[in-house]
């Protein structure tokens, strides 16, 4: 007798899994409503403001409008973080997945 | 019609499965990418080629067997075991790209990791009974070990969709096999009922 049971128990697995974590905002869909470009702070400023969280930069990147940095904090741990390129305010940081901080009335879906 | 003799084909189909890991450790080397750029890439692959084998089988209980499946189908377990060896390649990244054990740990009990890790668990057993002999040994027992192989695949959408937050490239990967699913259950349910019918 054929059965498809072990895929629902997979999926059932992975619904839970879902359930226990906390959501997050895909990265691509960050946005920091940030006006032009040319008011945009240099990433070399940005590079600084990394620096002076404490933490190691890994990657800078431009993501839709906002600045988004991959880095090391002072434990090690990956961070994916999101800065407002024109004030270089920290806006949002994920840990693998996972919201650690927020900018108090920061909205990332704009 | 054997185009090419059994060990040459099988040889080819191995040197195109390896030509995306070539491609990513020559990044590597390079310099030209960084280990957390090649965390995707080696990832996606693993659960492409976890697709491309577990396809076939159900389209060959919905579509009945002919040529291009039964080839497809020949070729199954090299899939599943590049699938694995992929996985293995995402490991070792992740490994290098996090430096350190303690860091390794500390993260562990994270959902969007501890998924990734339990996936790969779950194949180390179907990949290693991968091979003729084993085959044979196990008999009945194989088809079972081999279906851990489902449970892993939802872990590794649920790794990917719990780090990235972002369903549509991991329903890509899960749609052509649901159809293939839904498909197969339609026709092993249709079939069941026309043999009641005529019954």
């Amino acid at each position: 007798m054929k059965t498809i049971r072990p895929p629902l128990v997979a999926f059932a697995a992975a619904l839970g899994c879902a359930l226990m974590a906390s959501p997050a905002q895909a990265d691509g869909e960050v946005t920091c409503n940030s006006g032009p470009k040319d008011k945009w702070k240099p990433m070399a400023e940005l590079r600084k403001k990394v620096w002076a969280e404490g933490w190691q930069l890994e990657k800078a990147l431009v993501q839709g409008d906002c600045y988004e940095v991959y880095a090391r904090n002072e434990a090690g741990q990956v961070l994916e973080a999101f800065f407002h390129p024109v004030t270089l305010k920290k806006l949002i940081v994920y840990r693998r997945g996972q919201e650690i901080f927020r900018a108090k009335g920061f909205d990332p879906a704009g | 019609m054997t185009l090419l003799p059994r060990a040459t084909a099988k040889a080819i189909l191995w040197l195109l499965l390896a030509v995306p890991a070539a491609l990513m450790l020559r990044g590597l080397v390079g310099g030209e990418a960084l280990p957390m750029d090649l965390l995707h890439p080696s990832g996606e692959t693993s659960v492409r080629l976890m697709v491309l084998a577990m396809l076939p089988g159900p389209l060959i209980d919905a579509f009945g067997p002919n040529r291009f499946l039964r080839g497809w189908l020949s070729i199954r377990r090299n899939l599943g075991v590049a699938a694995f060896a992929y996985a293995l390649l995402h490991l070792a990244i992740y490994v290098i790209d996090m430096r350190t054990i303690a860091a390794m740990l500390d993260e562990l009990g994270l959902p969007g990791i501890w998924t990734g890790w339990l996936a790969l668990f779950l194949m180390i057993l179907p990949a290693a009974v991968s091979f003729d002999r084993a085959m044979r040994w196990l008999g009945r027992g194989w088809k079972r070990i081999q279906r851990l192989v489902y449970a892993a695949f939802v872990l590794a959408l649920a790794h990917w969709l719990l780090l990235d937050w972002n369903w549509k490239p991991a329903a890509i990967h899960l749609l052509p096999l649901a159809m293939a699913w839904l498909l197969r259950a339609w026709r092993v349910s249709t079939k069941v009922t026309r043999e009641r019918t005529f019954a």
